[in-house]
């Protein structure tokens, strides 16, 4: 009961810091917004006890995404600058492609049986330990995720690859 | 009796009370009150040690006059700052303005509250402690970047991306050597990692794995000073550049905010290096190396060592490696922004790489000290 209660006050507090993020006048203070949102998703997963994950959409969302939206902000406007006010056909079209969005999520959670769910489940209290993600991770059988795992870290090396040639001044 | 399950007052509030809630709200305040008790208290203690550190250093005497050996100096400090007007810039961000210097007091109390000051002494003890702690850190450099950009100066936003560059880029090492301490101990609970250097110091990280460790913290200690914003790599606050960087423009209790941060922040870098490396609150033992004379005096030397209790051993040690701080603020000049992000970029980086590759090395062929 208290859950649920915890659940509904967590769920507002993110719907309202996101619509704040997407209407705010000030560009930083989207940012902030943000990161309100982020840290009620962190919180959402803490109530489903899954600490790890928690812990870690701080780290990677707020300590990493939004400092770099932050510094970039900080790097090109300032305060005081006017806030860029996106024509009406601009936001017509947003709205669409959003609605449009939304409502495929929504038909692939009803046809999957999740949008209603009634069903509860209990789950051992460390299966989404930093042991059991890691192990998970690592194990080459069919409940584990090696390849998905490596083809990731592939992917991060050329992120960073991309990062240094485009950083790279011509003629060095 | 197993201690380490026991929560005395907890199990006092709910002998006398019927919910089970009281119990969880006294044990918070008591939780949050403690730690800031910690964290506020023995900082006008260090300010004034700083001051006397320095004098030392350049041959004065510091502080003299109010008190004795100037004492109470601090005292007068404080009450001078909080009775100052709290001025806000013309066309500042008010909102962020009196945000900004909440937030890296904020991470530093988050992380005061997973460090173990005794067996039995610690406010909570995640799983994952040690990606708690780097998470909440970035706490800090969202402050400080809020901070000079609210304040509409542009002296305060060179300050403030000056300062948050630094910081992320040092936290990138500080991160890789907590992950070397979390692969040599095998565990990201804090207090695992001390309890795996109990014995004596050559069971401590900085000497139990080989070379390695005292590799791993001379490059903790230069990443913190770093992300510490601590002399000599203060350049996010040189005077002669940027007036006072992103706190140019705060006064009174917001700029006591930010003080009181560094303060509470070396101390909880402090304590996390003393859990790393140094055993936390484990008692200083001398080893006696199975050398058959010594056995029995080392023995009873380490006996009465080890009366004293945790905790002191653990500020001990923390007062140690701040002084430590304090003497590299006096003693090296300040580098250049470039060279500071060059010796993290071209050198750090790359040797904590090496290093966690090589602890992996020592813990597969078992090269770790018995």
């Amino acid at each position: 009961m208290i859950a649920d209660i915890g659940f509904y006050i967590v769920a507002f507090a993110m719907l309202v810091s996101a619509i704040w993020a997407v209407t705010a006048k000030n560009i930083l203070h989207s940012a902030l917004a943000l990161i309100g949102s982020f840290f009620g998703t962190a919180i959402l997963y803490l109530m489903l006890s899954a600490e790890f994950i928690a812990v870690a959409q701080v780290l990677v969302y707020i300590g990493g995404v939004v400092i770099f939206v932050i510094f970039i902000i900080l790097l090109t406007s300032r305060l005081g600058d006017k806030a860029e006010i996106a024509p009406a056909m601009r936001k017509i079209l947003a709205f669409a492609l959003c609605s449009a969005m939304l409502g495929t999520f929504l038909h692939a959670l009803d046809r999957a049986g999740y949008l209603v769910n009634t069903k509860t489940a209990t789950a051992a209290s460390d299966f989404a330990s930093m042991r059991n993600i890691g192990l998970r991770f690592l194990d080459p059988g069919a409940n584990g995720f090696l390849v998905p795992f490596e083809i990731i870290s592939l992917l991060l090396l050329i992120t960073v690859i991309g990062a240094i040639v485009i950083a790279r001044k011509e003629g060095e | 009796m197993d201690l380490s399950t026991t929560n005395f007052i907890g199990d006092l509030v709910r002998e006398y009370s019927p919910y089970s809630w009281v119990a969880s709200i006294v044990n918070g305040v008591i939780a949050i009150v403690a730690i800031m008790a910690v964290g506020v208290g023995p900082s006008p203690m260090l300010i004034w040690w700083e001051r006397k550190v320095a004098a030392f250093t350049q041959a004065r005497l510091g502080p003299m006059r109010v008190g004795p050996w100037g004492l109470l100096q601090t005292v007068c400090d404080v009450i001078k700052l909080l009775f100052k007007e709290l001025i806000t810039p013309h066309g500042a961000d008010k909102l962020l303005f009196f945000l900004a210097p909440a937030l890296p007091l904020t991470g530093s109390f988050l992380v005061l509250a997973v460090i173990p000051w005794d067996h039995n002494l610690q406010v909570a003890n995640p799983g994952m402690g040690v990606p708690f702690i780097i998470a909440v850190s970035s706490l800090g450099i969202l402050g400080t970047l809020l901070a000079g950009w609210s304040s509409n100066n542009k002296f305060s936003l060179l300050g403030a991306l000056r300062c948050g560059a630094q910081m992320i880029s040092y936290e990138v090492s500080l991160s890789l050597i907590m992950l070397f301490v979390v692969l040599m101990s095998g565990s990201a609970d804090v207090r695992e990692i001390v309890l795996s250097q109990q014995g004596n110091v050559t069971d401590w990280w900085i000497i139990k794995a080989p070379f390695l460790g005292i590799a791993a913290f001379v490059m903790y200690m230069i990443s913190a000073t770093a992300e510490l914003n601590r002399g000599p790599f203060d350049m996010s606050e040189a005077e002669q550049e940027l007036t006072a960087g992103f706190h140019t423009e705060y006064s009174s209790t917001a700029f006591a905010m930010f003080f009181l941060a560094e303060y509470i922040n070396m101390v909880a870098t402090s304590a996390l290096a003393s859990v790393f490396f140094l055993g936390g609150f484990l008692p200083f033992a001398f080893p006696d190396f199975g050398f058959a004379p010594i056995v029995g005096v080392v023995a009873s030397i380490n006996g009465a060592l080890a009366i004293l209790p945790g905790f002191f051993w653990m500020a001990g040690k923390i007062l140690f490696l701040i002084t430590l701080f304090m003497f590299f603020r006096w003693t090296y000049p300040r580098p250049r922004v470039d060279q500071l992000m060059s010796l993290e970029w071209k050198f750090l980086l790359p040797a904590n790489l090496i290093l966690l590759g090589l602890g992996a090395v020592f813990i597969a062929f078992g090269l770790i000290l018995p």
